[in-house]
C-alpha cells in the first residue's frame, strides 16, 4: 500500500516539472496515481503512492520525474508511459574524466552542428535523446535503447560520426528483417 | 410414569437453558477478547514492525516478494519474512522462448502468476514487495517488468504491505566495465 521515494533534480528543472499553474505535476499525479511533494529550495521530490495497488505506477512516475530532471520536455517524458519505453542516463565523465572542457567537447560531438548528429541518431534508432549538464539521457524501448547507448558511447570514445550512423543503419535493417521473419513462423511466445 | 417423564423433561429444559447461557457467556467473552486483539493489532500496525505483526495475527501469513527487474530479465522471488527461506521463484525467461522477450511485461506477469499459485498453496495471505533495479554502475530505474509483476501479485488476491525500492546505490562508484578505451565491437 505504501510507497515512498525521494529523488533530487536540478533546481532549474523544477519549474518544468511543476508546469504552468501546476499542470504537468497534476498530470503525472493523475496518470500514475501518486502524490508529488516538491521542495523547490533543495530540489527534492518525495513520490508517494495513492490509491489501489493495481492502479499505481510509482516507478513510471519516478522515471518521468527523472527524465524531466535530465532535460526532457514534459511531452517527451510522457512517452515513457507508452509500451515498454524506458529511460537511460549516461554520465559523460565516464569517458573523459573530470575536466569540464573535455565534457563540453564530447557534448558538442553528440549534438553535432545545429543538432544534426543528435536528430540523426534519434531518427535512426527511434529514440529521444537530450544532452543536459554532464549527462546524456535517452528514452526508448529496451532494444532501441541498447543501440542508442552503444552509438553515444562509441561517439564519446572517439569514433567518427559516419561509422556510428552506419552501425545504427545496419542494426535497423537487421531489426526489419527479423520482424518479417516473425510473420513467417508464428511462435512469437 | 407420566409425572416422572414430565419432571425429566423439565430437568432437561433447565439443563439446556443453562448450557445456552454458558454458551452465550463464552461468546461474549470471545468477542471481548477479539476486540482486545484488534486494538493490539491496530497498535502494532501503527508501530510498523512487520515481525511483531505476524506474531499477533496468527492466521495471516506474510512473505516478501523480491522483484529484480533489469532490461534483460525479470526475476520474482518469494521468501518468508526473514528473507532466508525461499518459498517460490520464477523468472521471465522461464515462460518465454525468445531472448528479447524475457524482460517484457507479459513474461513478468507470467512469472508473477506462477509464484502466486505456489504461494496460495502454501497459505500466504499478504506480501511485502521489494523492487530492485540493476543498480551499482548499471541502471537505477526498474525495468519494464516491475510494474506488471507488482500488478499481477496484487491481482492474485494478496494483501500488499510495503513497496520498497531496494536498488543498491553506491556512495562512491566502482569503475564501469569495458576499460579505458570503451567497449570495442
Amino acid at each position: 500500500m505504501s510507497f515512498e521515494k525521494l529523488i533530487r533534480i536540478p533546481e532549474d528543472r523544477i519549474g518544468v516539472l511543476i508546469g504552468k499553474s501546476g499542470q504537468t505535476k497534476s498530470k503525472i499525479e493523475q496518470t500514475c496515481y501518486v502524490k508529488l511533494e516538491i521542495n523547490s529550495d533543495t530540489g527534492e521530490i518525495l513520490i508517494s503512492g495513492l490509491g489501489k495497488i493495481a492502479d499505481i505506477q510509482p516507478f513510471k512516475a519516478m522515471e518521468i520525474v527523472m527524465a524531466i530532471g535530465r532535460g526532457f520536455s514534459p511531452e517527451t517524458a510522457m512517452r515513457l508511459l507508452k509500451g515498454e519505453n524506458a529511460l537511460h542516463v549516461i554520465d559523460l565523465r565516464e569517458f573523459v574524466g573530470k575536466s569540464s572542457a573535455q565534457v563540453e567537447r564530447i557534448k558538442g560531438r553528440i549534438i553535432g552542428e545545429g543538432g544534426k548528429a543528435r536528430t540523426n541518431m534519434e531518427n535512426l534508432s527511434g529514440t529521444k535523446i537530450t544532452v543536459y549538464g554532464r549527462t546524456v539521457a535517452i528514452i526508448g524501448s529496451p532494444t532501441q535503447l541498447k543501440l542508442a547507448v552503444n552509438a553515444i558511447s562509441s561517439l564519446s570514445d572517439g569514433s567518427m560520426h559516419g561509422s556510428v550512423y552506419n552501425k545504427l543503419e545496419t542494426a535497423r535493417r537487421k531489426d526489419k528483417l527479423e520482424k518479417l521473419r516473425l510473420w513467417e513462423n508464428q511462435d512469437v511466445f | 410414569m407420566s409425572e416422572l417423564e414430565l419432571e425429566a423433561e423439565a430437568i432437561k429444559a433447565e439443563k439446556i437453558e443453562e448450557i445456552k447461557a454458558e454458551a452465550e457467556k463464552i461468546k461474549a467473552e470471545m468477542q471481548a477478547g477479539r476486540k482486545g486483539e484488534e486494538k493490539e493489532k491496530i497498535k502494532t500496525e501503527q508501530k510498523k514492525q512487520p515481525k511483531e505483526e505476524t506474531l499477533e495475527k496468527a492466521k495471516e501469513k506474510w512473505g516478501i516478494a523480491h522483484i529484480f527487474s533489469s532490461y534483460n530479465n525479470t526475476i520474482v522471488h518469494l521468501t518468508d519474512l526473514t528473507g532466508a527461506e525461499t518459498v517460490a521463484l520464477s523468472s521471465g525467461g522461464v515462460h518465454v522462448n525468445a531472448d528479447r522477450y524475457e524482460s517484457s511485461p507479459f513474461a513478468a506477469m507470467k512469472a508473477s502468476n506462477a509464484v502466486v499459485e505456489i504461494a496460495k498453496t502454501k497459505g500466504f495471505t499478504g506480501l511485502h514487495i521489494r523492487v530492485r533495479a540493476v543498480g551499482g554502475v548499471g541502471s537505477r530505474v526498474p525495468g519494464p517488468g516491475a510494474q506488471a509483476a507488482i500488478r499481477a501479485l496484487a491481482r492474485g488476491g494478496f494483501r500488499i504491505g510495503r513497496i520498497d525500492d531496494v536498488t543498491p546505490i553506491p556512495h562512491d562508484t566502482t569503475r564501469k566495465k569495458g576499460g579505458k578505451r570503451g567497449r570495442r565491437v
